[in-house]
């Protein structure tokens, strides 16, 4: 066990892949003699040469299709997204290309690939260096959407979207990368985290707080409150948002009957709308209250400090809805 | 055979080389497989006539026989194809069984896709054909993995062979894929189908350069704009275009003038004849590409007229049992429309050190 930082937990674990199998090899703008932007592949270029470590120029439909020829060919890419807001100039690539190729190919050709990069705000990213957009994908087939919220998770997880043999897409919350720090197994120890499996951070009896990524920080800080008022509340840390593990989600609600879900992006469309969906299609005789949603407002990151507060959600928020959902 | 190439280089010893090269065999196989392609495209669009197909579009590639014919000639068996929706006898000269292609025209349950996409979005990596899609250029930067993939794996004898048409040269990705490909000189030789209308926009709408060769001078590549209804002419460029890419010189365009006698696809045969002039039309159906190449092997006496059938009649036997063995083949299962979005497979579990 050595105690790293969430990024270091990344880091590690595309470094450990590397090391354990060839086909493994990393992508993207300033990822080898700089490192990255945040200097997630810092010392892979020169452990692994440039035919594994490629700086790319600032092509992002380059970097995905790249990956995808590559991954066709038997290789497991891990192509990076300086941000992930930029994924959109690779949208194409991921929906039309990635996603769809093993469909395309009568399920004779798998699509290892893995999608990663910062995302997310409060660090006053502003507009173009905050977003997630994670809805995008996540209405996808084909595609897998992973964002943890523990440093053990992201390696884990990391490791796990890395030996697996669809496209993944790995949002690494910027607010976390220095902020959470966690025991990471040693690499003799083999530790995954399987995709699709929530879990449950606190234990709850009142309220089931569905979160992922930063929020579940933000619940777990709210719920912390909640409880010397009295209301108890079960975290969900969904670790996986595509596939949804709403056998967990629901066994939760089995036992509280309330359902408060937590996400970082705009309300509307977004991964706690179909949550809440399948909450109200196959939970309806568990539920003692409406399913509640915090989310950001529908408004875009913005920079200055109070209006970036305005828009996102805030651990007062996830109090104040619970407060409201633990009335009824 | 007169050609009209512009943007020559110096490689016209090593054109005459591979000119030389060719054997009475090779030269009957090019024959053969201009004659196909407009056998495959005639007896679809027939069938589609009668309602024997009913579904589905065709882009025929009538007119571009040559390109099928002569870039397809010099391709090694480890070579890679990335093709686009007017390369379908392409697929087939790569080594993808003509059943397989008219059954994925059909839609039925052995297509390489299993009935799940049409015409040319598919492909057979065994074969060397890398899977197309619709959106066209984004085949490019995938055609830059897969010879990432082979740099990868020391296989420095392989080439990927990138087509596209002139349309696409318009897209970003295009240029994304290219650039890459030039910095990094992978092995990719990029054939330009210019065949004069992107669906219905002319050419002087779709770029201000003399060609689409030219944009190769912006990757520091080089690039050629041939007479495309030349097969021997195309032949040798892609001859030359291949050589570079195995020697580790990086990739090239060839750009094949050419001209696409029917629509975009059969929905606008009719009302192509429209937004074209006739007498273009004239001009180029006088340039057809193979009673042109017929005439060059009689004159040559490479051939004596009654060796060259127009068409040879076992070619359009083999198409026409391609096609009947299609209709015949098994429709796919309708519960099969939810298999193969994911790999349900573990992934990796067990890892050699």
């Amino acid at each position: 066990m050595v105690e790293m930082t969430f990024l270091q937990g990344i880091r590690q674990a595309i470094w450990e892949e590397m090391q354990r199998d060839s086909s493994v090899f990393v992508l993207g703008e300033d990822i080898g003699r700089l490192g990255g932007a945040f200097l997630v592949t810092d010392g892979f270029l020169n452990e692994f040469g440039s035919d594994r470590v490629i700086d790319t120029p600032i092509s992002e439909a380059l970097i995905v299709g790249t990956a995808v020829g590559a991954a066709a060919m038997g290789k497991r890419p891990v192509a990076e997204m300086q941000f992930m807001d930029f994924i959109s100039c690779g949208f194409d690539q991921v929906v039309n290309v990635a996603a769809t190729f093993r469909y395309r190919s009568g399920g004779t050709v798998s699509m290892p690939i893995v999608i990663r990069g910062p995302s997310g705000g409060y660090v006053g990213g502003s507009l173009y260096h905050s977003q997630q957009f994670e809805s995008w994908f996540f209405h996808v087939p084909g595609l897998k959407v992973v964002q943890p919220a523990f440093a053990e998770d992201a390696y884990g997880l990391m490791k796990a979207s890395i030996r697996d043999n669809n496209p993944v897409l790995f949002y690494e919350h910027k607010w976390l990368y220095r902020r959470i720090k966690g025991q990471i197994p040693g690499p003799d120890q083999d530790f995954i985290v399987r995709l699709g499996e929530a879990a449950i951070r606190r234990p709850g009896d009142h309220i089931t707080i569905v979160a992922y990524g930063a929020m579940v920080h933000f619940s777990l800080e709210a719920a912390e409150v909640l409880a010397g008022e009295g209301i108890s509340c079960e975290v969900i840390d969904l670790r996986t948002v595509k596939p949804l593990d709403m056998e967990t989600v629901l066994g939760s609600l089995a036992k509280t009957n309330k359902a408060l879900i937590v996400y970082e992006s705009p309300k509307t469309g977004g991964v706690g709308a179909e949550i809440a969906a399948q909450i109200a299609e196959a939970g309806f005789d568990l539920l003692d209250g409406p399913v509640m949603r915090v989310a950001a407002r529908d408004s875009f990151v913005p920079f200055a400090e109070p209006l970036e507060k305005y828009v996102l959600p805030s651990v007062e928020e996830i109090i104040e809805a619970a407060r409201t959902l633990h009335r009824y | 055979m007169a050609t009209r190439t512009k943007n020559r280089t110096n490689s016209q010893t090593a054109e005459q080389r591979y000119r030389d090269h060719l054997t009475k065999a090779d030269h009957y196989e090019l024959y053969r497989r201009m004659w196909l392609s407009r056998l495959f495209d005639e007896t679809l669009l027939d069938f589609k006539k009668k309602a024997r197909l009913k579904r589905g579009n065709l882009y025929a590639s009538i007119g571009q026989e040559a390109i099928n014919a002569g870039t397809s000639l010099p391709l090694k068996p480890h070579d890679y194809i990335s093709p686009i929706h007017r390369d379908m006898p392409i697929f087939h000269f790569k080594g993808m069984s003509l059943e397989s292609i008219m059954c994925q025209v059909w839609g039925k349950a052995e297509a390489p896709t299993r009935g799940k996409d049409s015409w040319s979005h598919m492909g057979d990596l065994s074969a060397g054909v890398i899977h197309s899609t619709s959106m066209l250029g984004s085949t490019i930067p995938v055609a830059c993995g897969v010879a990432w993939a082979l740099r990868l794996d020391g296989k420095t004898d392989s080439c990927v062979v990138a087509y596209t048409g002139e349309g696409a040269t318009a897209q970003g990705v295009f240029h994304e894929g290219m650039n890459f490909a030039a910095v990094h000189k992978l092995p990719l030789v990029l054939i330009v189908e210019n065949n004069q209308y992107a669906y219905s926009t002319p050419t002087h709408l779709g770029y201000a350069t003399e060609n689409t060769a030219a944009r190769a001078s912006g990757y520091g590549i080089p690039g050629w704009s041939i007479d495309g209804n030349d097969v021997l002419e195309v032949y040798e460029h892609t001859s030359l275009a291949l050589a570079r890419a195995r020697a580790g010189d990086g990739p090239s365009i060839v750009e094949c003038m050419t001209y696409r006698v029917r629509g975009h696809a059969d929905h606008d045969d009719t009302r192509a004849m429209g937004y074209r002039p006739v007498e273009e039309i004239e001009r180029w159906q006088k340039e057809d590409p193979i009673p042109r190449y017929r005439e060059y092997l009689i004159k040559n006496k490479i051939f004596k007229a009654s060796e060259l059938p127009s068409p040879p009649p076992d070619v359009q036997k083999q198409v026409l049992d391609a096609a009947e063995y299609a209709i015949n083949a098994p429709e796919p299962e309708a519960h099969t429309a939810m298999e193969d979005i994911y790999d349900e497979s573990a992934g990796v579990t067990k890892w050699s050190k």
